[in-house]
């Protein structure tokens, strides 16, 4: 009896004394991290710097997750996968990350007509698929049709494409795709990863399987593997020479390939690019000034680019008996909200600071921050006027009820809980409630919420739609987020924004959807979104897409 | 698993052959004979490993007190030992002097004190509000205005300490409660009435105990949903099997003393003779057990809050303390080394306190 009991008691400190050792080494791991990469960045800084492009070797990127386990361009919402898509498969045209400016890609002109519902392309006459296939009016035509074909599985290519009629071919090298409706967001549209053109033989096989990698491109890459959520290797193309205007190396890539891998750790993918296990780390959000500061250190050196798109936002639940259904609660939301300060302490000092429910690098966007200023005796004063009294626990209160907002979400990040400090600072109790992900969707459906959360990356206002415009989508936020007055005149300048192929009226357009989101209360911009990712000295020729994604062609690595 | 391991007369005792085996096996360097009833039913393997001869196991013990507790003359090699069983009690008071000339003791339990207390009552030891945000002051290392520094909003990461043992402790306390409960009601039902509802029960704790806990608790915390009642359930019924094995050995050795016998001949009921005699006497061990099953709660918990499956923010377990200063362990390694020393700290006090009282007992 008495051994047996010192003998559990021993093992019982014994898994003590693993579970102290294991945090202990763990901080020696971080440590040594941090050191190894000292000494790996002075040996890369002391590299080859600038200069002639050395073909060879293979970039080695690291991702956060792969939460969509999809790979075809088609189909994928994922910003890292279609970092990945950009450079299996090319578009028809291609769009300029400085200007916004759309230019010649597959197809070499192309023209519009004034109402924005006929679109004629003019393709290039020599390029191939990697199976061998000539790219054709009739393979844009398969590639069009099935990409309108996968219906609600393409989330992104459901907006992309709305109101599409069909394609025309109208000669081998002359394609003419034409709408039922305006959409006059197509032209943008026509140079994302979602209408990438892939091979005819593509689409004979299952969505399920061209998610799983049975896609193929033109591009400068083709598709070795895809292991969802765990690696992606794509292999050079031979011979591939139609990049688009705005790439320097106009024939085959230098790389000989790219390893992609997924590592879910900040600190783990921080402290691979420092010990020159990977080349670029590309995380989603952005990487921490503290963490800059240790890739900087080690040589490497930080990409930034604003990354296009609807903002990261809250969206609220008008629903009749909810409390953001009093607009006075909505206006007063956006006074309590201390957006300078969400930059500032989430992320780093000059962080841009969000002024509108798009960020600041999409195309039509407006300033905002007039409306969005953090003003809390005002905010106090809309709740009061609005009937909910301060009461003594520090909270608001109305009938016996307390001004209580659940916030949905599966991840509760440190700005969730800033968000929650700024708003008990004016009686709101900002309850934040996680789920599963696996939960997330049906909760949403269900309305049981009062906010939730929501960002997509289009270098085009109308991404907008896809969350909000309850006309086109069929997600929780638009159908809680508006009760249908509001609907009805937001749907409007959605169709306005979209009817016009001219510049000047759909600016004028989207200032005014702007505006409306705000007045109404429909949206919340709480951060601005960069993408960031830590590169390491070894790597030249780094180049961000229009859409913030990776553009390998012109990468280069030094020996 | 057949309905009967054991013959009906000797009840809950191990059969004569398997006495054998255990008499036979204590002795070094020979094979035991094929364990066979006198019926031809083959008993569990484990019962014949006596204690001190591979690894014992619960169930060793429970045959090995058994066959003492029931046989005349002692197998050689555990001479001594039944006489030690049977001598032993659990008297805590009486074993306070030896406890406190122990120093490792004292500071164990004077740190489990203070954890208990802060738990309770944070606001005496720290005057920052833990879920106040201070933009200004985020990731400041440990100094004396912030003793444990503080996180990337600028909260006093000592203070969010102290808050958070209030969770974790209300966690634990139900978890070991619940297992306490229902693994004394499992053990004594099972131990005392044998036959098939201890087949029945000890086969049900069987199929429990082969579940990795954490993997069951992670099931369980899916199943009800987050939060603290969800995780001090999941805790408890990870941790009930052990208690009620334990309470079953236990039980079967205090039911064959002659003064439960007396008390039977004596004309008390079952009842009485339960409450009155045997629960008071098998729950010494149970009661070690349960300090170190503190320390077991408490870092299944904090794995469960490390996963994300605690209480919402910006309430924040020690687990979800740790996890969120991850991201920081290279540049700011306080925010999850600090939370985790503590966390290492109390488990080891506990299990030391739980170790003091066991040596004590002897």
């Amino acid at each position: 009896m008495t051994t047996s009991h010192r003998h559990r008691t021993t093992r019982r400190l014994a898994a003590t004394a693993v579970s102290v050792l294991a945090a202990v080494s763990l901080a020696a791991c971080g440590s040594g991290g941090s050191s190894g990469g000292g000494t790996s960045g002075t040996s890369a800084a002391g590299g080859t710097q600038d200069g002639k492009p050395v073909p060879g070797g293979r970039l080695k990127i690291a991702f956060w997750s792969d939460f969509q386990s999809c790979i075809d361009p088609n189909q994928v919402y994922w910003i890292e996968s279609r970092s990945i898509d950009r450079n299996l498969a090319d578009s028809l045209t291609d769009q300029d990350p400085k200007t916004g400016k759309i230019v010649p890609w597959l197809a070499t002109s192309w023209t519009v007509s004034p109402d924005a519902t006929s679109y004629t392309f003019k393709l290039r006459q020599d390029v191939t698929f990697s199976d061998g296939t000539k790219l054709d009016a009739n393979a844009v035509k398969t590639a069009y049709d099935g990409l309108h074909d996968l219906g609600a599985k393409s989330t992104l290519g459901l907006t992309y494409l709305s109101g599409y009629k069909g394609t025309t071919v109208v000669d081998p090298s002359t394609v003419k795709i034409d709408f039922a409706t305006p959409n006059a967001a197509f032209l943008q549209a026509s140079s994302t990863t979602t209408t990438a053109i892939l091979s005819p033989a593509t689409y004979k096989e299952t969505p399920e399987a061209r998610c799983a990698g049975k896609v193929v491109g033109s591009g400068e890459f083709t598709l070795d593997s895809y292991s969802a959520g765990k690696s992606a290797k794509l292999t050079k193309r031979a011979g591939y020479a139609w990049p688009s205007s705005l790439i320097a190396n106009k024939g085959a890539a230098y790389l000989d390939g790219i390893d992609v891998s997924y590592i879910a750790e900040d600190n783990v993918r921080v402290g691979s690019l420092t010990n020159g296990t990977i080349d670029i780390a590309w995380p989603r959000q952005p990487i921490t000034s503290a963490d800059q500061q240790v890739i900087k250190a080690s040589g490497a050196t930080i990409e930034t680019r604003a990354l296009p798109g609807i903002i990261g936002l809250l969206i609220p639940n008008v629903t009749a008996g909810r409390p953001l259904a009093d607009l006075q609660v909505r206006k007063a939301l956006y006074k309590a909200l201390d957006l300078s300060s969400y930059a500032k302490t989430v992320y780093w000092d000059d962080y841009p600071v969000a002024k509108s429910s798009v960020t600041s690098t999409t195309p039509y966007a407006a300033d905002e921050s007039a409306k969005l200023a953090h003003d809390p005796a005002g905010a106090g004063k809309l709740l009061d006027a609005a009937g909910w009294a301060l009461g003594s626990d520090g909270y608001r209160h109305k009938d016996g009820k307390k001004l209580t907002l659940s916030y949905l979400t599966n991840a509760a990040g440190p700005g969730d809980q800033l968000v929650q400090d700024q708003l008990k600072k004016v009686g709101i109790d900002y309850q934040i409630k996680v789920v599963t992900a696996a939960q997330l969707t049906p909760t949403g459906n269900s309305g049981d919420w009062d906010l939730s959360g929501g960002y997509l990356t289009r270098a085009d206002p109308s991404v907008l739609g896809s969350s909000l415009d309850q006309a086109v989508s069929k997600q929780y936020t638009a159908k809680y987020s508006q009760d249908p007055a509001t609907a009805a005149k937001i749907s409007a300048l959605f169709a306005k924004g979209l009817s016009t192929a001219d510049p000047t009226q759909r600016a004028a357009a989207y200032k005014d959807l702007q505006d409306a989101l705000i007045d109404n209360g429909v949206a919340y911009p709480l951060y601005d979104r960069l993408q960031t990712a830590g590169v390491s000295g070894k790597v030249h020729g780094f180049a961000w897409t229009s859409e913030s994604f990776l553009r390998a062609n012109d990468i280069w690595l030094s020996k | 698993m057949p309905d009967k391991i054991l013959s009906p007369n000797t009840d809950l005792v191990a059969p004569p052959e398997q006495r054998a085996a255990v008499a036979h096996a204590a002795a070094p360097a020979s094979a035991a004979p094929p364990a066979v009833t006198p019926a031809g039913v083959a008993l569990p393997s484990h019962a014949p490993v006596p204690a001190g001869v591979g690894t014992p196991v619960d169930d060793a013990v429970l045959a090995d007190g058994a066959v003492l507790a029931d046989d005349a003359t002692p197998p050689p090699g555990d001479t001594g030992a039944g006489g030690q069983v049977r001598r032993r009690r659990h008297d805590l008071l009486a074993a306070a002097g030896p406890l406190l000339r122990r120093p490792g003791f004292i500071l164990a339990g004077l740190f489990v004190v203070f954890v208990i207390v802060s738990g309770l009552a944070p606001s005496l030891f720290t005057s920052y509000n833990p879920s106040t945000t201070s933009p200004t002051d985020k990731l400041k290392g440990p100094s004396v205005h912030h003793l444990f520094g503080t996180d990337e909003l600028g909260r006093d990461l000592f203070s969010r300490v102290l808050h958070g043992s209030t969770l974790t402790i209300k966690a634990t306390g139900g978890a070991v409660l619940i297992a306490i409960i229902a693994g004394l009601t499992i053990g004594v039902v099972a131990g005392f009435f044998g036959g098939w509802v201890d087949s029945l029960l000890m086969r049900l704790v069987d199929i429990l105990l082969a579940i990795p806990a954490l993997l069951m608790a992670l099931v369980i915390v899916t199943a009800l949903g987050f939060g603290l009642l969800p995780i001090a359930i999941a805790v408890g019924t990870t941790i009930t099997p052990t208690f009620a094995r334990t309470t079953r050995a236990e039980v079967l050795r205090v039911k064959e003393q002659p003064y439960v016998e007396a008390a039977r001949t004596g004309g008390a009921s079952w009842g009485r003779v339960l409450v009155r005699h045997i629960l008071p006497n098998s729950w010494g061990p149970v009661s070690v057990l349960a300090v170190l099953d503190f320390g077991t709660a408490v870092l299944v918990i904090s794995s469960l809050s490390f996963l994300g499956f605690g209480t919402p923010p910006p309430a924040a377990e020690w687990g979800t303390l740790i996890s969120n200063g991850r991201n920081f362990l290279v540049t700011s390694p306080w925010l999850s080394l600090l939370p985790g020393l503590f966390v290492g700290l109390v488990v080891f006090s506990l299990n030391h306190i739980a170790r003091t009282f066991e040596e004590v007992q002897r």
